[in-house]
């Protein structure tokens, strides 16, 4: 069966001060209907331009999409038309953003805001298209929506626009759901209710989702499928479970031992050692290897492609050689 | 909004204006000049006997916080006195005056937001383009150009080069006597060169800071929402975009009101626009103090109906600040 969203060796750079940077090197990624794919990683590893890519909305210039592939149920993404990319946005592929905050025009009622994009995508009157945004506002959990629709975004908190981004990247009934850190912005009891919320959602609508967080907490609860991404490609992939359990690539194994557990001995919150470098910095070898206790020379001059040596695929030559 | 918020304004404007025609009497008392040798002068010469007469008779002889008194006490009774030279009362000569200001102002106004805004939003739309650069360099020379010098150049290019707009005046004498339609089209072409010289400089600024502030907006994290539920390119600058761009504009055009006002001055006399600007050309060279004053009681009274109506405005485009006060 052919995935419903493939992402092959995708190539993105950038013109930047410093000369063409690779934000993505060859990243492949797919999702299958119904589905849950957790994509991680540090701040600047690539997440979020992937997602961007896939709706379409990256700035070029500076960007590029230097090569590669994204399609949908089979069709093309990397250089449609805008007018198609238009069409699908929204409707087919939607996504809710990281700050609630920001992410609502200030200036517009949250109901008119749920309503454009039902009218974007839908032949429906003004009135039946606010009738279906409220209808949605009541869905995501929104006390009396009928009068929450006529709100401005600087009269809700930040859980409630959260919950009106979710209603209005889910109006059209979109086959991914794109979800970049839905909850990093919201407090901790706000992000168990939104994680509730989508997986609810993806129970009644049946949409994939692609999940991009930083929390593996969230990917615990949330993700059938991870991707562990590091510096623009991804170095492990596999059931949420065997991640969770037998990471394999030290950055993966670096990532769970940064979850606090109950009952460990040592109180320490634990940390991966230094920063991801700069994507400009990036030499010919794996780009953890200054960050990595594993590390030989052969990680210093030849970057690892992902392949299963151990458990399940990682991008290590640690891993291949058996040293950890 | 609420109607004690507006009414709260208005007080706080009635106020101002107090203020206003305190500090006017006092500053012009303050200037060099004697009216009493202005309006002899303007007899055929002066004695000491008739000067005296004269200071007599408009009251100028009495303590200047005397004078202040019974002028503000008139004011409060809407009369704002008789004009020294024109020897008519001052509120007859503004009305008759006003409303060719008015246009004119606000003519002005209107075009430099609408095309300034215009050029703005375009050239946010590629900041490296050769539009956006148009647009810097235009800025930089609309608002460094003197608006009579302007004004001048226009007149040199229409009156000789190319004769299709009328330089001088409202209206043509030809026509006083025409059909109402064929005089309106009349004025409006009379209006063309002054008010195009006035929203020059404004335009300028409104093109400048729509782009920066256009620019900002587009940068936002609600903009990438817009374009994310698949909202045309259009709609994104147009309606998410300048409807946020549009709050530090309004500021502005509130602000320039009292700005665009002294520039109708300058214009006013260059194209011999019979307005109030021409009256206080006319009054200041005259030492004509009650209609001096009565050409400023009005300007700003203008100003500070301007600034109620940005506020009113402002509140209106931002829903952040109804409620508050």
């Amino acid at each position: 069966m052919s995935a419903l969203l493939a992402i092959e060796d995708l190539r993105v750079t950038f013109n930047t001060r410093y000369g063409q940077v690779t934000a993505l090197d060859g990243v492949s990624l797919h999702v299958n209907a119904g589905e849950t794919l957790g994509v991680v990683g540090e701040s600047g590893c690539g997440k979020s331009i992937t997602a961007l890519a896939t709706m379409g909305l990256i700035p070029m210039p500076p960007g590029r999409i230097a090569g590669g592939s994204i399609r949908l149920e089979g069709e093309e993404l990397v250089g449609a038309a805008p007018a198609r990319m238009r069409g699908l946005r929204g409707a087919d592929i939607a996504m809710i953003f990281q700050e609630p905050m920001t992410s609502l025009n200030p200036v517009f009622t949250v109901g008119a805001q749920i309503a454009e994009a039902i009218m974007l995508h839908q032949k429906v009157s003004p009135d039946q298209a606010f009738k279906d945004a409220i209808a949605l506002l009541d869905r995501v959990g929104i006390p009396s929506p009928d009068a929450r629709a006529r709100d401005y975004p600087h009269q809700l908190s930040g859980g409630m626009r959260q919950r009106v981004m979710i209603a209005m990247a889910v109006s059209c009934r979109p086959k991914v759901l794109i979800a970049d850190e839905p909850t990093t912005a919201l407090d901790v009891t706000v992000q168990a209710q939104i994680f509730d919320l989508l997986n609810e959602i993806q129970r009644d609508f049946g949409a994939a989702i692609i999940l991009i967080t930083h929390d593996m907490g969230a990917i615990s609860e949330m993700a059938d499928r991870v991707a562990v991404m590091y510096a623009g490609r991804v170095i492990e992939e596999a059931q949420a479970d065997d991640v969770l359990d037998f990471p394999q690539h030290p950055y993966a194994r670096g990532l769970i031992d940064c979850i606090p557990a109950l009952g460990r001995e040592d109180h320490a919150l634990r940390e991966i050692p230094g920063v991801v470098p700069p994507l400009h910095l990036l030499g010919a070898g794996c780009a953890f290897a200054d960050r990595c206790e594993h590390t030989n020379a052969r990680c210093k001059t030849e970057k690892p492609l992902l392949a299963a040596h151990g458990h399940h695929p990682a991008a290590c030559h640690a891993v291949e050689e058996g040293r950890i | 909004m609420s109607s004690s918020y507006l009414l709260r304004r208005t007080g706080y404007g009635l106020l101002l204006m107090l203020g206003v025609v305190v500090l006017n009497f006092l500053l012009i008392r303050l200037a060099p000049g004697d009216p009493a040798v202005v309006i002899a002068g303007e007899m055929g010469g002066a004695t000491e006997e008739m000067l005296e007469s004269i200071r007599e008779e408009y009251g100028l002889n009495k303590p200047v916080l005397t004078q202040l008194a019974i002028y503000v006490g008139n004011v409060l009774q809407g009369n704002l006195g008789e004009s020294f030279f024109f020897n008519q009362p001052v509120s007859k000569l503004i009305a008759d005056r006003i409303g060719p200001t008015i246009l004119l102002v606000i003519t002005a106004q209107l075009m430099s937001i609408a095309l300034g805004v215009f050029l703005g939003v375009i050239a946010a739309r590629k900041p490296n383009g050769a539009m956006s650069a148009f647009v810097s360099v235009f800025a930089t020379i609309g608002y460094a150009v003197p608006v009579f010098w302007t004004g001048i150049m226009l007149i040199i290019l229409f009156a000789s080069s190319f004769p299709i707009f009328p330089v001088e005046g409202m209206q043509s004498v030809k026509l006083r006597d025409a059909a109402w339609y064929v005089q309106t089209i009349d004025i409006l072409h009379h209006l063309v060169l002054p008010a195009f010289t006035l929203a020059i400089i404004y335009l300028a600024q409104y093109a400048r800071l729509s782009r920066a502030s256009m620019l900002e907006v587009l940068g936002s994290d609600y903009i990438r929402t817009a374009r994310a539920k698949g909202a045309s390119e259009k709609s994104v600058l147009f309606k998410h975009a300048l409807r946020n761009a549009a709050l530090p504009i309004l500021t502005v055009a509130g602000l320039q009101f009292g700005n665009l006002i002294s520039g109708a001055l300058l214009v006013e006399t260059v194209f011999n626009w019979p307005g109030m600007g021409r009256l206080a050309f006319d009054s200041i060279l005259r030492r004509d103090y009650p209609t001096i004053m009565g050409v400023l009681f009005f300007a700003s009274a203008m100003v500070v109906i301007a600034n109620i109506l940005t506020d009113i405005s402002y509140r209106w485009a931002d829903p952040r600040l109804r409620g508050r006060s």
